[in-house]
């Protein structure tokens, strides 16, 4: 085949079974049918299987990642329309995005030291806590590798919104805005969405959460990296 | 009557050409924005500047909301298709299939854990201190 021939393909796979997989997400709305984690398994298996390369399967692939640089910009939407709540809030904000970046970062070096993994492998985990787009662009600013991040950051979107109503139960907490940023925070756009499914107060908090969350953690990782 | 109001609903709603020229105009804005920055040789992101940008352009009602907000929630619906081939990258990492692997699940489980407990508490506390 061509080069053209296997980008064709590897488009049309990846969005027919990201497409499928979004149908049957609808239907069972559980963590395992999310169709992030589908459609990354399937590929997965998909490229082992045909045995091909990663360089192959990115031929026609790679618009998507570039794709993630307009969604960012367009964050400012949802900033623009939360802008009530970030006026009447704003002390509480950034308690809860400062409290919250700090603790995955010391987290993340704690562990990552406990187990020793490489000064390469703890910089790809540092970030994972905020929505993946800008944490790719913080991992490469604190010498990361920006595909890790993304598998890191996904793993937690995953965990911690399958994991979040449970802790709610725990929890002593009563207000909306507490758990709002608890998904926000511990699980960025997978938490967004499960906090939607409380209320939509808890969805607005969650995702101004996430955002704000994201451009700390990039604007301090590129100031760390240009001392 | 109901003619009139789908004629209304696409003008207002946006058809997919007008959402696909909306997410060109996302994706012009960013584009500017990363040339200005790495001109500059700026230490964030041009994607960051071009979200300030909107905002800005958004907060002083220059940009009405309507023009880019339907392309831009077309991307956020969809940002998830937007980094699985970045994630991919698991293919040419064999190594993380293995004993690494599992430790650097376990760090992510138990930091997540920290994430949103930590988090959700100090909130908690701050939101009691203001209302009560």
């Amino acid at each position: 085949m061509t080069d053209l021939g296997k980008g064709i393909f590897w488009c049309v796979c990846t969005l027919v079974i990201y497409l499928s997989a979004r149908k049957l997400h609808q239907r069972y709305g559980r963590w395992w049918s999310s169709p992030m984690l589908l459609t990354w398994l399937s590929c997965g298996l998909l490229i082992c299987s045909l045995h091909r390369s990663y360089a192959e399967y990115l031929i026609g692939t790679h618009w998507m990642i570039w794709l993630l640089g307009p969604a960012t910009v367009a964050f400012a939407i949802p900033i623009h329309r939360q802008q009530d709540l970030i006026r009447k809030h704003w002390i509480l904000l950034c308690v809860g995005v400062s409290v919250g970046s700090l603790l995955a970062f010391a987290s993340s070096w704690g562990l990552a030291s406990i187990f020793h993994f490489s000064p390469e492998m703890r910089a790809s985990l540092l970030p994972r806590s905020i929505t993946t787009p800008l944490a790719m662009e913080a991992s490469v600013r604190l010498g990361g590798v920006p595909e890790l991040t993304a598998i890191f950051t996904a793993i937690t979107g995953l965990f911690g919104a399958a994991v979040g109503e449970s802790l709610l139960y725990y929890l002593p907490i009563r207000s909306s805005f507490a758990r709002g940023a608890l998904f926000g925070m511990g699980a960025h756009g997978a938490g967004v969405a499960r906090a939607r499914e409380i209320s939509h107060e808890e969805g607005a908090i969650a995702s101004l959460i996430m955002i704000l969350a994201g451009l700390l953690n990039v604007i301090v990782a590129g100031v760390l990296s240009s001392l | 009557m109901k003619a009139q109001e789908t004629i209304i609903r696409r003008f207002t709603h946006g058809s997919a050409g007008l959402r696909g020229l909306q997410i060109l105009t996302l994706m012009l804005l960013c584009w500017l924005a990363q040339l200005l920055t790495s001109h500059l040789q700026w230490p964030i992101p041009g994607s960051l500047v071009g979200l300030f940008v909107l905002w800005l352009l958004l907060n002083r009602k220059v940009l009405p909301a309507a023009w880019v907000e339907d392309g831009a929630n077309d991307l956020l619906n969809h940002l998830m298709l937007f980094f699985v081939p970045a994630m991919l990258a698991l293919v040419d990492r064999p190594e993380l299939l293995s004993m690494l692997g599992v430790k650097l699940l376990i760090a992510v489980l138990i930091s997540t854990l920290a994430v949103m407990c930590g988090t959700a508490c100090v909130v908690e506390i701050g939101f009691r201190l203001k209302h009560d």
